[in-house]
């Protein structure tokens, strides 16, 4: 197998070390918290609650212990930091985890979070993938903090756009000496993926999964078949729910969307200088956006943490938005191998026959779970990655010589 | 009813300096300019006067000394009673017309300030006017409602019952932004009996694009006869607007509260919040710093506190009912920088006596191009005027 010359320097090890400086400052901010008011019984209508927001402020002030959540952190996963070229952007110092199986051939997957997540997504599901069990296969996992993320730098030029992280994923992989691999995202990851398999798929990248939905409601002239049976056959009651809960959001839950695709920049002021701004900014999707989660206070703050102590500050984690909604054309679709599965509190919950690729050869449905499934729902994501790439699975080998066993 | 004076206290002036001293700034983009945002050289040039340099008590002495306030207690059917600021100035003719100016976000009473000499003065070819600008409830020095539910019809509500406890049993309106479709509630709900006229520089509140299936005619003259290139240049204007300009718009309308945790919490980052508005909605208006911080500070120390302003949206988006079109006269003032420009004959009003094209001025006209607004209410209101007279003993000389 040719290998391919290292497109970037040695890997250095990573820990999480925020300054005892920035943990000052960030308590002298919450010390000056000026909260608005609350219109009476507004519940989450309006947006989050105020109760939600003072409770929040309150433990983020006294009780919540962001040395021991580093730790955690840091004993959790396996972190480095490497140089990684990207084409017209120059050299850009990016974050990652790697844990790789003690099984030998096992399958080198790349996980690809979104906004607003991170590289801690992988947390819950990277024993499971790493150590499976008798019979199942194993993963080498790697995961990156996106350009703008984490504590990777951020882009410096105009135009870093989906292509633009798909490249960086991809040259991880190769970094790491995994010239073919797989790859799991959602949100942002979906779309990064989805690049990914477009520019570097078959040679690369061998198969791809995802828990979010691309499709379009079939027309008399996208889709005629389709269009007909669908118009013939009723929606089953997951179907509805699904069709009702994409209406919900698209009414009511896309104005962080509108925003971050036009004007970043002047949201950004608010996330960077107002950690309770941050906070709420967050938290409403961690809770609009996941199946009833029990979010502890301490998760919510670790999350929104990671997003005030980041390399690059908040701000720069909003323009992923605009550079995707002013892309102008497209690369050709992806024809690897896919897998889907679908959890009914995700964003966009369409009808399955509703999908585009004809490259489907898994799809999985969930009745519970939303947005954020490795973190939710941890074991029914992984035990989909595994029926869909062990043995007897339909992406079974993709990648040569490491089968996962 | 008593005379109100702004008086900001000396902790919320403290609060804000040492908000101010930790302000935390982000980084930007190499040649980013205005398309993602504010840029960072403005916002840095900006708070650096606002921390230094900038005298908020000379400028509450100056809005105070130009501006005469007054509050006073306003019941609104089916919500509580509420303080309601807003300036009263009388003009010494006093058959003059008495006009009621709304505004809208990220306005305010004090848009009304440069219109203020000029609408009162006393000029025999002129007609003068009586001015009451209040702050929208939730704005400037009004309180703001508690409870849930207060829609376009109880912001009308409020200005018509002001302008009946000043005693003006009859009257006119002027408004933009939300003041545009404020004003056009008030006309519906009130109009004949109390509110005469309006006016407005807000084209998009009685407009319609023409259907082949509603308007005919007017669709058909379109596809053979070319806009303008007036009516094009604001074509392209409205689509930026929708395309670009609309996030905050989507955000107040559906999750006012999570953005109001920001605004309230942050001064730089309602200073951004609004000062990208007064540079993009304006035609080339040379903005002072200290005219920036002004308007910004209004909001900072409001009575009911930025997050309360945004509100206004959500109520609308989600309580929008139809308003029963206003049959009193009706004027409207096109600004090339507007931030949605209908074409002229897309006005589905037929009591449209009144319009008016301008070479230049944008969203806020009454701070911008406060001369040619007056000369347009002038000449809709003025003696040969196709509104002359509506208010019967104040003709307006």
């Amino acid at each position: 197998m040719a290998s391919l010359s290292l497109p970037s320097t040695g890997a250095e090890p990573f820990t999480i070390a925020v300054l005892d400086d920035e943990l000052a400052a960030l308590q002298r901010k919450l010390a000056l918290t000026t909260l608005p008011d609350e219109l009476d019984d507004a519940g989450w209508a309006y947006g989050v609650p105020l109760a939600d927001v003072a409770r929040l402020l309150a433990r983020w002030k006294a009780g919540f212990d962001w040395r021991a959540q580093e730790a955690a952190l840091n004993a959790d996963l396996p972190q480095f930091r490497l140089t990684v070229e990207v084409d017209g952007h120059g050299a850009l110092g990016v974050h990652c985890v790697h844990q790789r199986s003690a099984v030998e051939g096992a399958v080198p997957l790349l996980f690809v979070h979104g906004w607003p997540g991170g590289f801690w997504e992988v947390r819950k599901i990277l024993p499971l993938l790493t150590q499976a069990p008798e019979g199942q296969p194993s993963f080498h996992v790697v995961t990156f903090s996106l350009p703008g993320y984490g504590f990777s730098e951020a882009p410096k030029k105009k135009g870093f756009g989906i292509s633009q992280y798909a490249e960086v994923g991809h040259k991880l992989m190769q970094a790491f000496g995994y010239e073919e691999y797989v790859t799991q995202g959602g949100d942002w990851g979906a779309a990064i993926t989805s690049r990914i398999a477009s520019l570097y798929g078959g040679m690369y990248s061998k198969a791809w999964h995802t828990n979010w939905q691309d499709a379009i409601q079939p027309t008399p002239f996208n889709a005629p078949l389709r269009y007909v049976r669908h118009a013939l056959t009723p929606y089953t009651p997951a179907e509805k729910a699904g069709l009702a809960r994409t209406a919900w959001l698209r009414a009511e839950g896309r104005g962080y969307f509108f925003e971050q695709s036009t004007q970043p920049q002047t949201l950004g002021y608010a996330l960077a200088d107002s950690p309770v701004g941050l906070l709420a900014w967050v938290y409403e999707k961690l809770v609009n956006w996941t199946d009833a989660y029990p979010w502890t206070d301490d998760e919510v703050l670790t999350w929104v943490s990671l997003y005030c102590f980041s390399t690059a500050g908040p701000a720069a984690s909003l323009r992923i938005y605009y550079e995707f909604a002013h892309e102008t054309g497209a690369p050709p679709r992806a024809t690897i191998p896919l897998g889907v599965s679908y959890f009914p509190k995700e964003l966009v919950v369409l009808p399955r026959s509703w999908l585009r690729s004809p490259h489907i050869v898994f799809e999985s449905e969930h009745d519970s779970g939303g947005h954020f499934p490795s973190h939710e729902k941890p074991e029914e994501l992984v035990t989909d990655l595994r029926k869909m790439f062990g043995k007897g699975g339909p992406a079974y080998g993709v990648v040569t010589g490491r089968k996962g066993y | 009813m008593q005379s109100f004076k702004i008086e900001v206290r000396d902790e919320q002036l403290e609060r804000l300096k040492q908000k101010l001293a930790l302000a935390i700034l982000p980084d930007e983009l190499e040649d980013a300019g205005w398309t993602y945002g504010v840029p960072l050289a403005e916002v840095r040039r900006l708070l650096a006067r606002w921390q230094d340099g900038y005298d908020w008590r000379t400028h509450e002495a100056i809005l105070n000394a130009d501006l005469p306030q007054f509050q006073t207690e306003i019941a609104v059917d089916g919500f509580e009673s509420l303080k309601i600021h807003f300036v009263h100035k009388q003009s010494e003719v006093t058959g003059a017309i008495p006009l009621l100016f709304v505004h809208g976000w990220p306005g305010g009473f004090f848009e009304a300030r440069k219109l203020l000499p000029l609408l009162t003065q006393a000029t025999p070819d002129q007609p003068s006017f009586h001015i009451v600008a209040y702050s929208l409830p939730g704005y400037g020095f009004s309180e703001a409602p508690k409870k849930k539910g207060f829609t376009l019809s109880q912001y009308a509500e409020v200005g018509h019952k002001l302008m009946l406890a000043l005693g003006y049993n009859e009257y006119v309106v002027q408004g933009g932004d939300w003041g545009g479709r404020i004003t056009q509630h008030i006309a519906s709900l009130y109009g004949g009996k109390h509110c005469k006229a309006r006016h407005t520089n807000w084209p998009d509140v009685d407009s319609v694009p023409p259907t082949l299936s509603k308007s005919p005619l007017k669709y058909l003259r379109y596809s053979v006869t070319p806009y303008t290139a007036a009516e094009k240049a604001g074509l392209e204007r409205t689509a930026w607007f929708r395309k670009e300009g609309m996030g905050y718009n989507n955000e107040h309308s559906t999750q006012p509260q999570t953005i109001g945790y920001s605004l309230a919490d942050s001064p730089v980052g309602l200073l951004a919040w609004i000062y990208e508005k007064l540079v993009n909605w304006t035609d080339a208006y040379k903005w002072d710093d200290d005219e920036v911080l002004t308007w910004v500070s209004i909001y900072w120390f409001s009575t009911a506190g930025p997050a309360a302003s945004v509100r206004i949206y959500y109520e609308h988006t989600h309580n929008k009912g139809t308003v029963k079109l206003p049959t009193v006269p009706n004027g409207v003032s096109y600004f090339p920088k507007e931030l949605i420009i209908p074409p002229r004959s897309w006005t589905n009003s037929p009591y449209t006596v009144f319009q008016s094209q301008h070479d230049s001025g944008g969203h806020f006209a009454a701070h911008e191009k406060p001369e040619e607004l007056v000369s347009d209410l002038r000449k809709m209101f003025g003696k040969g005027g196709p509104a002359f007279g509506v208010v019967k003993d104040s003709p307006g000389y």
